[in-house]
């Protein structure tokens, strides 16, 4: 009964978990209609938390450090179409390249400023929320709520979402009408990557409220199991995003429940594991094969 | 009358040294359907690409209606209003003809919405004028290659182009598809617009064009007047030198033996989920060349496939008494079948591979090569690219250079040569001589020929209807997966083969032949 | 291009990665107030000054040879494996288990524990191999999540069942690897790795599976064509991916103190990553890798000196890497692309639309050649 009970005061916790998990997700699927993948998430998320964190502090104002993430997530992303649009790299070395590069600089960053590996972002830095019946809810949840079907009218529905997509499956097509190929797939990398931005900031302001530089701790990989998941639909994306979102945050409130005197108390670490094993269940599941563009994760040459 | 294009000694030399165009003046004026010609690698595409914006000329200069110009882009190049109709269309499959058409041109910019219904408005007006009719609202890959054309065409035309580039377009149709695709560029001609018409194949170029420009090895060899010209000529000067006889390779004197391959309802489903083969039943026999012809897309790539334990089907196949039924390609290349495949460089070598390592590739596992535990016999294993190189006289910078470094002839013929070494007793050769240029592919067929008469049973998949011709002892034509006629060669002509491509049946076929006859028309 | 030619260009191109990683790092400490120019000297010191450095580098390169082996004996057949870590873990785990809670024969204890623990990273490799083959599941998804869980899972058992203070405890001294130089840190685990490493060469260019495995890697449709079965290729480089990875995990238990797994897991540190970096800048190559081994083991080794002498935090060593593979990303698949058929997501079939690629008309040569014979 009290399992009940857990599953429905976990909400609330799911949703701000969500947050990172469902833009990056939903930022991602754009980025791979247009035929570009990045599976160095989790470096963004983790590089644009940091800077979201100095941002905020630098600026006394949390609306700056969401901000300051935003900028840093399209930095990245930047640097990652460099490499994989223009420079015709491989886009997943490229990824994982940006993983590390995200360990090593946070961890380096935070020893550099706080004097320690992690720190705590004080209060006054915090994104308020809204305040509501049952508590408060982050003005991030609705962003990335609205997020979903922006992008997805974004996609369908617009001159330049036909030209993502048609640059992901057919680049060679697009490219004999006259649309600038490359432009394309650096605007919707950089689309991807500032979402990812606004998630990685949430994650440090919004929801964790620290910055260590393992703070996505495998999130930036689920957000690409929900692109998987989503069939490349953004809307199935924010979905996808909220499920693993509940998973993790079941997780967390089991953890931190742990002396609740349960009959066979499950151990702290096989809680810690819920997420990752429900990610690889959900992606094995997925009913049905993806269809990916045709052109993806292949650099355009003009042959 | 000015030109309405011109080059101007262009020359296009790539990274790697070689010279794909050079010094190449051409004039097209306006209003006329302009035929370029030569055989593969003279450097047509090339000079059409860089016409189009797709590529840069390396020296030289474009003169559009007398002022040079310089594209940096297919975009650039629209805008002045020069469209090209690639050989492989550049269409977005999954998107619908009406996307494709206003991909680029969505009137409105770039972050507006769609406006489609201005864009079905002037597509219907242009339908109306030019009378190519397509439908626009199903994904352009469930459409008939012939209507895909169209909706090319029809893509160009919203753009207004003057100058209309078709490369190859017959490739890929019926005979009868291919005159209503006349008829349209003679219509395009009366709207004041100029066409240029690449290929290869004379008798269109006499039919269709008003003046022609032979290309070869990246030169121009000649630019006359159609009427003065002759298939005659024009081959001499596409080749070089006399022209090889196109004719039949001779028939061997004795009768074809027992059947090597026996296909009784055999059904295979596409990629779509779909049957692409749709009930075929034929036999090929030892010592005889069946032909399979038809226009790409009705099912051959899917048959081969099956045939050689790439695609499960339904149905029984039987080589040499043993069914094929879920066997994997490499039992089934024990049996003695060997597989010239239809693209070299996708399913026949490993490119990066040393040509040695493709030179075993399917016989890895020969007791010859691989010895105790499994280790390879590397020193058998060179020895055998050696004698293969030596056999076909492949060109090629030594055996461990990378399958890459070869050219297309010499990589068809290390194929070609790795696959007879497994002395087979049913070659099944899809498309073999596509993109070779002339010594290659009368090589191969000349090799396709000796083994007919060494007994081997040849199934032949082609498209070329010349080569068809040359070799075949019977042919099927296969139209929606089915064969509409099977007939020995010389029962059949080409109009006749024509027909049943489109998907007449043959008695049909042969009635509508016969009427012609009657009347009088139809080439002699 | 000759051989040569291209052996010398692909040189340059790794020299210009890490050279390229060093000067950013040197910027960032320049940056930051640091003496890069010190730093740097530190490092050289710790790693290479004098013998203990030489055998301190040479015994993190160790694991880190192992590593690379994963990752690369993936790249080779079309695969991103990138759960070396967490089959690294487990195998340290079970190295752990055999080596301090069983009690063999001295002649026995090492092999049967360093087996043990290869096993271990063989089995945890494959329900990656299982799902990428009957669910489609992308292995860069399902090995990470499973490194996540080889993670909680091994500090469960440490913490709960074996731990001695901070560590677990200790490995029995008759199932330590012993030492090459009295004093250091380098010992004969060493010559597991390069045996192993020698064996994963033989095995790709000398066996028949090591062929197939490439042919599937490179091209597998053509390899399919060849006979090969690229299911069964794939799960072999799963497993012998795992089988290194286990091996890294028993190497690095077994052959360097602690001889235990601290609770936190930080001895293990991130050598299953890292070992990503190694196999890149070792061209996936084995004998690359092991020279690329030895420059990653002196950067491990030498950025405590770096700590300690300059004070920089050693997270710049993953700086460093993360712009090596960043900088080796874009030449690599440059001349990878040039040699490849683009691999299309279905088979020609007939209409040309959509697929985009080569597809019909023989798709002549590769981007340059097909211009040239197209002509």
């Amino acid at each position: 009964m009290d399992f009940a009970i857990l599953l429905v005061t976990v909400l609330p916790v799911a949703l701000r978990v969500m947050v990172p998990i469902a833009l990056a997700a939903i930022g991602e699927v754009f980025a791979e209609r247009a035929g570009v993948v990045n599976i160095g998430l989790e470096g963004i998320l983790v590089i644009s938390a940091f800077f979201a964190v100095v941002g905020a502090d630098a600026f006394g104002s949390p609306w700056a450090g969401l901000v300051a993430g935003v900028l840093a997530g399209l930095g990245v992303g930047l640097l990652h179409a460099l490499l994989s649009i223009y420079l015709k790299g491989d886009q997943i070395i490229s990824g994982v390249g940006i993983n590390l590069l995200g360990l090593g600089l946070v961890g380096f960053g935070a020893v550099v400023l706080w004097g320690s590996r992690s720190f705590q972002v004080p209060n006054a830095l915090w994104v308020p929320g809204i305040p509501v019946p049952w508590g408060s809810v982050s003005p991030l949840v609705i962003v990335t709520v609205l997020a979903a079907p922006f992008t997805w009218w974004l996609l369908h529905k617009t001159a330049f979402g036909l030209r993502v997509k048609a640059v992901g499956e057919n680049p060679e097509a697009a490219d004999v009408v006259g649309v600038p190929v490359e432009r394309v797939r650096l605007l919707a990398v950089l689309y991807g990557a500032a979402l990812a931005g606004l998630g990685g900031a949430a994650l440090s302001l919004d929801w964790t409220h620290t910055i260590l530089n393992t703070l996505p701790a495998g999130r930036g990989f689920i957000a690409l199991a929900a692109v998987v998941f989503s069939k490349l639909n953004p809307l199935l994306a924010l979905f996808g995003g909220f499920l693993f979102g509940y998973f993790d945050a079941l997780a967390i409130q089991l953890a931190s429940a742990g002396g609740a005197g349960e009959e066979g108390q499950i151990p702290y670490q096989f809680v810690r594991m819920i997420p990752y094993l429900a990610t690889l269940i959900v992606v094995a599941g997925a009913i049905g094969r993806a269809r990916f563009p045709q052109a993806i994760a292949q650099p355009y040459r003009r042959e | 009358m000015k030109p309405l294009i011109e080059t101007r000694g262009l020359t296009k030399v790539y990274p790697d040294g070689t010279v794909a165009l050079r010094d190449v003046s051409l004039r097209v004026h306006p209003g006329e359907v302009h035929g370029l010609l030569g055989e593969n690698g003279a450097g047509k595409t090339t000079l059409t690409k860089i016409l189009s914006g797709l590529l840069p000329p390396t020296s030289g200069e474009i003169r559009w209606r007398g002022e040079p110009v310089r594209f940096r882009s297919p975009r650039e190049a629209l805008r002045r209003g020069i469209g090209m109709v690639h050989q492989h269309f550049a269409l977005v499959g999954p998107f619908t003809g009406l996307e494709n058409i206003a991909l680029g041109a969505e009137g409105g910019g770039a972050l507006g919405p769609l406006r489609a219904s201005t864009v079905r408005g002037r597509l219907e007006r242009i339908m109306d004028e030019s009378g190519l009719r397509a439908p626009l609202d199903v994904p352009v890959e469930t459409l008939p290659v012939g209507v895909q054309q169209r909706v090319e065409i029809l893509k160009m035309l919203y753009r207004d182009v003057e100058l209309l580039i078709l490369d190859e377009p017959t490739a890929v149709l019926t005979p009868q598809e291919a005159e209503e695709l006349f008829e349209t560029l003679r219509g395009l001609k009366a709207q004041g617009r100029t066409v240029i018409f690449i290929t290869h194949k004379l008798k269109e170029v006499m039919e269709i064009t008003d003046r022609i420009t032979v290309l070869r090895g990246g030169r121009v060899v000649a630019s006359l007047e159609t009427r003065e010209a002759t298939p005659e000529k024009l081959s001499t000067l596409m080749v070089g030198r006399e022209v090889v006889s196109e004719a039949r390779r001779p028939r061997k004197a004795t009768e074809p033996g027992e059947p090597v391959l026996t296909v009784r309802d055999l059904c295979v489903r596409g990629e779509s989920g779909l049957r692409a083969v749709d009930g075929l039943s034929f036999e090929v026999r030892a010592g005889e060349v069946f032909a399979v012809a038809g226009v790409q897309g009705n099912g051959q790539t899917e048959l081969v496939q099956a045939l050689t334990g790439l695609r499960p089907f339904q149905g029984d196949v039987q080589v040499l008494g043993r069914s094929l039924k879920g066997l994997l390609p490499g039992e089934i290349g024990a049996l003695g079948v060997a597989h010239i495949p239809e693209d070299r460089r996708k399913m026949g070598l490993i490119l990066p591979f040393t040509v040695a390592e493709n030179s075993v590739l399917g016989l890895q596992r020969f007791p010859r090569f691989r010895g105790a535990l499994g280790r390879l016999r590397w020193r058998r294993i060179y020895g055998h690219a050696r004698t293969l190189i030596e056999a076909f006289s492949i060109q090629a910078p030594g055996v461990r250079a990378p399958a890459a470094a070869l050219s297309g002839g010499n990589q068809q013929k290390l194929v070609v040569g790795r696959e007879l070494s497994k002395s087979p007793r049913l070659v099944i050769a899809a498309h073999p001589t596509r993109g070779l240029d002339v010594a290659a592919t009368q090589y191969i067929r000349d090799l396709l020929a000796r083994l007919r008469d060494e007994d081997v049973a040849v199934l032949l998949v082609s498209a070329d209807l010349d080569e068809v011709f040359q070799l075949a002892d019977r042919i099927g034509v296969m139209y929606e997966g089915r064969f509409t006629g099977i007939a020995p060669a010389d029962a059949l002509d080409r109009e006749t083969v024509g027909l049943l491509m489109g998907g007449l049946p043959l008695e049909e076929a042969l009635r509508a032949r016969a009427r012609a006859r009657g009347s009088g028309e139809g080439s002699p | 291009m000759s051989a040569r030619l291209g052996g010398l260009r692909v040189l340059l191109e790794v020299g210009v990665a890490l050279l390229l990683g060093l000067a950013l790092g040197a910027v960032l400490m320049a940056l930051w107030g640091y003496d890069p120019w010190k730093a740097y000297q530190a490092l050289f010191q710790g790693a290479l000054g004098d013998r203990f450095g030489i055998a301190n580098t040479l015994s993190r390169a160790t694991p880190l040879i192992l590593t690379g082996l994963t990752f690369a004996v993936g790249v080779r057949a079309g695969l991103f494996n990138i759960g070396a870590q967490g089959q690294m873990i487990l195998g340290a785990l079970v190295a752990v288990l055999i080596g301090g809670l069983l009690d063999l024969p001295p002649g026995l204890h090492l092999p049967v524990t360093v087996l043990g623990a290869m096993l271990a990273g063989a089995l945890w490799s494959l329900p990656a191999a299982f799902l990428k083959l009957t669910r489609g599941v992308h292995e860069v998804i399902s090995t990470i999540m499973l490194n996540w869980i080889a993670y909680w899972f091994t500090g469960y058992v440490v913490i709960a069942y074996l731990s001695q203070g901070r560590r677990s405890l200790q490995v029995d001294p008759t199932a330590r690897f012993p030492l090459i130089m009295a004093g250091s840190d380098l010992s004969y685990a060493l010559l597991l790795s390069v045996l192993l490493a020698g064996l994963v060469y033989w095995a790709l260019w000398h066996h028949v599976a090591g062929y197939e495995l490439r042919a599937a890697g490179l091209n597998p449709e053509a390899a399919r064509y060849g006979g090969v079965r690229p299911n069964r290729s794939l799960v072999w480089a799963f497993l012998l991916g795992g089988l290194a990875a286990g091996g890294a995990g028993a190497v690095e238990v077994l052959g360097r103190l602690p001889f235990a797994i601290t609770n936190d897991l930080s001895n293990l540190g991130t050598l299953g990553f890292d070992g990503i970096a190694v196999a890149l800048v070792g061209r996936n190559h084995p004998l690359g890798i092991l020279l690329s081994a030895v420059f990653f083991g002196a950067l491990a080794a030498g950025r405590t000196m770096m700590g300690y002498r300059a004070g920089v935090p050693f997270d710049m060593i993953q700086i460093v890497q993360g712009v090596i593979i960043l900088a080796i990303a874009a030449p690599e698949m440059w001349r990878i692309a040039r040699l490849r058929p683009r691999r299309a997501r279905t088979p020609a079939a007939a209409g040309p639309a959509g697929t985009g690629t080569e597809g019909t008309e023989g798709g002549e040569g590769g981007e340059r050649e097909r211009e040239r014979r197209q002509a």
